[in-house]
């Protein structure tokens, strides 16, 4: 066995196409990204080398920045603990019902499919103080805030309002792997713990949870990895406003690179951004420890 | 086995693959045919936009006059997409042969790099009847160091646009001081009248309103660029204070409305000013047809014992010529059309826009009513300035005066803490 | 699960009628601002505007006729169609043979080329855009669904690979010891075993990157210029004009965007689901 699972050729030949694809259209152009970060470059004329002149102003001048970073890492925390929560929750509900599980699975899911663009649109009609969720709040009598632009406080309400339909949008992705999992566990497993009279919680506890260990590492990877790059829903619904309130990382390296020209500086935050994402999965990996069936 | 797989997996792959390239269609052009392209931030299909329209038919009608000779191709993005797509074509070397920029910054950026090309050879020597067409300093925004380097399609003018049935019922009269204009403000509120329609979640719409009270207050943006004076003046201040007095008489829902629904709630009849471009009265005119012959417009009221109450905000949309064209004579030929009478008619008559050339006849019977009482007030302004935020040093110096205007509507910023916001910008990235 | 149901003893506990609420009242918040983008894409924009939360008095049929027509949807279909399928197929292909190699054989550098692989996951695209379009300038892939095809693929491999070694890990081992003492090869053990037993892993890898693909809007923005050639996230932004947007046939287009996703998910999700529930999995 060991011998077929060590067969070079075919290490090789299932990595080479992926790799090389990998290799020719992403690693080149990351490469150049780490080199301009380090440069003066206004996307037009050629990047001129200023060493660490970038990531000084980004760490102590730019107040943008700071916003930009505490709102990342506020989404980042909301998303992982609400989507991993309300995912697995989801997935032990829709896995334990009769009937019915593949059409609520399919309508949870379904934000998951749609384009984030056309939901912030959406939504921001919806929050809208004119024609949204006010309007029906003004007929019971409640004045609502400005959802999208009210700005007070350390998380501001709009960060709130898109934390929340980021959740509404996305925690679809969790329920879905989870459910995978859990539907992969073997019947018999459950079976023998209730005879030997294990109660519902007990079996979810001591079976369900260790066998979806590696399928948390993931989920919460990709939900940390993808809440710190988030960018459309921002980009759709405030585009960073009122006066950068809502700014986060993404966002403000779009501003920086798209509509101020300063790529250098883009490619700076960018580089920030994938050193955090890095440091987030690494750390995911340390503490959910998980003992594979190789081990 | 596996070779089996992988050899029909990628087969399959390679098929749908060539099928993507097979299915690209050749354009098989004579040779003597020059292509030439223009990229343009609207579709011209599927616009509602009346310059779009406008547009496509100058390019049709291009294409027709010079079949066999040259040929024009549009590329088009939406606005928020447009200035990324042009600098990765920039980049790459396939910057489009013209493209469409708006003044101020954004020229400058194309300006320096090098990527527009001088056109003032063009203009003053090998096709001076053209050059002599223009209106008489259209070209100065577009001027740099004595070179032109851009074509105007057009300009629009900023004014007060208002609801003549409701001023009649709350009995006022058309302001001409700043002092006047909130009296006006709170007759009409007393009257049950939501004054002004704005917008400050579309930041630049509060900000022209800015802009209107700096000029009037006597700002010399000139004199800040060359940090002779400062963002913290009084001049400024007292701008910024204004603005936050002005604002108490913007509908209740103005911080988050957009640009759209400022515009709706003016021509639906729910408030009655709306300071905006001359491009709004297409929009309101063709939203609601009703509303043309209760729509009158005003020039911005002046500020007592300030600054020349006469100057109005316009804002010129522009060709740039890429300076490495292969294709100069089709381009210019391009240009040309754009800025023929035809063209010009249409922009007035039907576009809401100015031309930029003088001796068109425009018929006033045709283009909206609205249009002859911008003509009126422009026909007496003594000056023009740009949009604020297409004045400024640059595009994010231009977005920092926006939002610390936003910031004093809502209260976040005092008018001195705002100001202080911009001169802090200024002193870090622009005046080092 | 099945337990439950064999035991069913009551037709339905109080517990879990209190469920079915629950998830009804869900469904509700997740259904509710679907179908007002319906009802908006029937209204006109006037309509919009003045009662945006009324069902449509008149229906506006038309409004998706000229969503249709002017957004050249039928062309933008075609092309999405050929891009995100042929980038569905490439990247599960070269995805899965990575993530089997990363995931079950023997190698020093495995995790390194797993963490490798993740990194393509963390990088922000507007970053790289421009040089990347530089590139393929050079080699006269712009404008060329085959160019665009390219990059989807390459963004797809990292999120294929991640969740595919996650599926082939949690694999018994027992079934390759097994197999390879039958004198299965090890792409024997691949195709054979561990690609029908990854069927939920690609169904779900594959759901994610087409979703992600089919909705992506900057890269083909930036590399398509040829209208004949744009893909529908483009054309969707064709009605959103400089001083005003006509969300009425937006919302139509974004509607006809999505029902060819929708209905291809939900054909195969449930198949896939019942499959494993009706015991394909025995270890």
């Amino acid at each position: 066995m060991d011998k077929l699972l060590k067969d070079k050729k075919a290490i090789i030949l299932f990595v080479t196409p992926a790799l090389a694809m990998f290799v020719v259209i992403l690693v080149i152009p990351i490469i150049q990204m780490f080199y301009y970060s380090l440069c003066d470059y206004a996307a037009l004329t050629p990047p001129v080398f200023k060493g660490l002149a970038n990531y000084k102003k980004l760490f102590f001048k730019d107040a943008t920045f700071k916003i930009a970073l505490k709102n990342s890492l506020f989404f980042m925390i909301f998303s992982a603990v609400t989507q991993q929560i309300i995912g697995l929750f989801l997935a032990v509900l829709l896995t334990n019902i009769p009937r019915g599980r593949n059409l609520f699975k399919n309508i949870y899911y379904l934000p998951c499919v749609l384009s984030s663009a056309a939901l912030g649109l959406l939504w921001a009609f919806m929050f809208n103080p004119k024609i949204g969720i006010n309007q029906l709040l003004a007929k019971i009598g409640i004045k609502g805030p400005l959802w999208l632009m009210d700005s007070k406080g350390f998380i501001v309400l709009p960060m709130w309002v898109i934390a929340f339909v980021a959740l509404w949008q996305y925690v679809g992705q969790n329920m879905m792997l989870y459910m995978a999992q859990i539907t992969g566990i073997s019947r018999e497993l459950f079976e023998a713990s209730y005879v030997d009279g294990a109660s519902k919680p007990q079996a979810f506890w001591y079976i369900t949870l260790p066998l979806i260990k590696p399928m948390m590492i993931t989920s919460l990877s990709l939900n940390c990895i993808g809440s710190l790059k988030f960018f459309d829903l921002v980009y759709n619904m405030t585009q960073g406003g009122p006066n950068h309130r809502t700014e986060v990382l993404a966002t403000q390296l779009y501003a920086e690179g798209f509509n101020y020209f300063k790529y250098g500086y883009a490619s700076a935050i960018s580089v920030v951004l994938l050193v955090m994402c890095l440091v987030v999965t690494v750390l995911i990996k340390r503490v959910i420890k998980v003992e594979t069936y190789e081990s | 086995m596996f070779k089996k797989g992988l050899a029909g997996l990628l087969s399959a792959a390679m098929a749908v693959g060539m099928l993507g390239t097979a299915m690209v269609p050749m354009n098989i052009m004579a040779d003597d045919v020059e292509e030439i392209t223009w990229m343009f931030w609207d579709d011209l299909e599927a616009t509602e936009d009346l310059i779009s329209k406008g547009y496509k038919q100058i390019l049709d009608r291009y294409n027709e006059e010079y079949a066999g000779k040259y040929h024009v191709t549009a590329i088009t993005t939406n606005l928020e997409e447009y200035d990324g797509k042009v600098n990765a074509l920039v980049a790459a070397g396939q910057t489009p042969d013209v493209f469409i920029c708006n003044p101020g910054p954004n020229l400058d950026v194309y300006v320096n790099a090098g990527v527009a090309a001088d056109l003032t050879d063009i203009l003053q020597n090998q096709e001076k009847e053209w050059y002599d067409t223009f209106t008489d300093g259209i070209f100065e925004s577009l001027t740099y160091d004595g070179k032109i380097m851009a074509v105007p399609t057009n300009f629009a003018a900023a004014c007060v646009y208002y609801n003549t049935e409701m001023f009649d019922a709350a009995g006022v009269e058309v302001p001409k001081t700043f002092d006047e204009l909130l009296e006006v403000c709170q007759t009409l509120k007393d009257a049950g009248y939501t004054p002004i329609s704005c917008s400050a979640g579309t930041a630049w719409c509060l900000s022209m309103i800015a802009g209107y009270l700096c000029d009037r207050q006597g700002v010399d943006l000139d004199a800040i660029a060359a940090h002779e004076a400062n963002w913290t003046d009084d001049v400024v201040v007292q701008a910024a204070t204004k603005l936050k007095e002005l604002s108490q008489y913007f509908q209740e829902t103005a911080a988050g409305d957009s640009n759209d629904q400022a515009t709706a709630g003016f021509y639906n009849g729910e408030a009655a000013m709306l300071v905006q471009g001359s491009w709004a009265i297409g929009q309101i005119n063709g939203n609601n047809p009703d509303f043309e012959s209760k729509c009158g417009v005003f020039q911005f009221p002046a500020i007592e014992g300030a600054n020349d109450p006469n100057r109005m905000i316009v804002k010129t949309d522009n060709l740039v010529m890429s300076s490495t064209t292969e294709h100069q004579e089709a381009a210019v030929a391009l240009m040309k059309m754009f800025t023929d009478e035809t063209a010009q008619k249409y922009t007035a008559e039907i576009g809401g826009k100015f031309p930029i050339i003088k001796n068109v006849e425009i018929d006033y019977e045709v283009a909206p009513a609205q249009l002859k009482y911008v003509v009126d007030i422009m026909s007496t302004a003594t000056g023009n300035f740009g949009f604020y935020n297409e004045s400024l040093a640059s595009v994010e110096a231009g977005d920092t005066f926006d939002n610390a205007m936003v910031d004093v509507f809502l209260g976040n910023q005092t008018p001195e803490e705002a100001c202080q916001t911009i001169q802090t910008y200024y002193e870090d990235n622009v005046w080092e | 699960m099945a337990a439950v149901e064999k035991k069913k003893k009551k037709l339905l506990s109080p517990v879990m009628i209190l469920i079915y609420v629950l998830l009804i009242l869900l469904a509700f918040i997740y259904l509710a601002p679907l179908l007002w983008m319906l009802s908006v894409s029937l209204k006109d924009n006037a309509g919009v505007m003045s009662a945006p939360f009324s069902l449509p008095e008149t229906i506006h049929w038309k409004n998706y006729a000229e969503a249709w027509r002017l957004g050249r949807l039928g062309a933008a279909l075609l092309n999405s169609v050929l891009v995100c399928g042929a980038t569905l197929v490439i990247s599960l292909f070269f995805g899965s043979m990575a993530a089997f190699a990363i995931a079950r054989m023997k190698w020093k550098l495995s995790e390194l080329t797993h963490m490798f692989f993740l990194v393509g996951m963390m990088v922000p695209v507007h970053c790289i855009l421009i040089p990347l379009f530089v590139r393929f300038a050079k080699l006269g892939l712009t404008n060329s669904r085959f160019g665009l095809m390219l990059p989807y693929i390459t963004f797809s491999l990292p999120m294929t690979i991640f969740l595919l070694t996650g599926f082939f890990r949690t694999m018994p081992r027992e079934i390759f010891e097994s197999a390879a003492i039958d004198g299965c090869s090890i792409y024997g053990c691949f195709f054979k075993i561990a690609l029908p037993l990854c069927k939920t892993g690609f169904f779900i890898s594959g759901l994610m990157t087409f979703v992600g693909n089919w909705n992506e809007l900057l890269l083909a923005m930036v590399f398509i210029s040829d209208p004949a050639r744009k893909t529908l996230p483009v054309t969707l932004t064709y009605f959103v004009g400089p001083y005003a947007t006509n969300y009425v046939q937006m919302f139509a287009a974004i509607i006809i965007a999505i029902a060819p996703t929708i209905i291809v998910y939900s054909l195969f999700s449930n198949q896939i689901v019942e499959g494993l529930t009706a015991g394909a999995v025995k270890g």
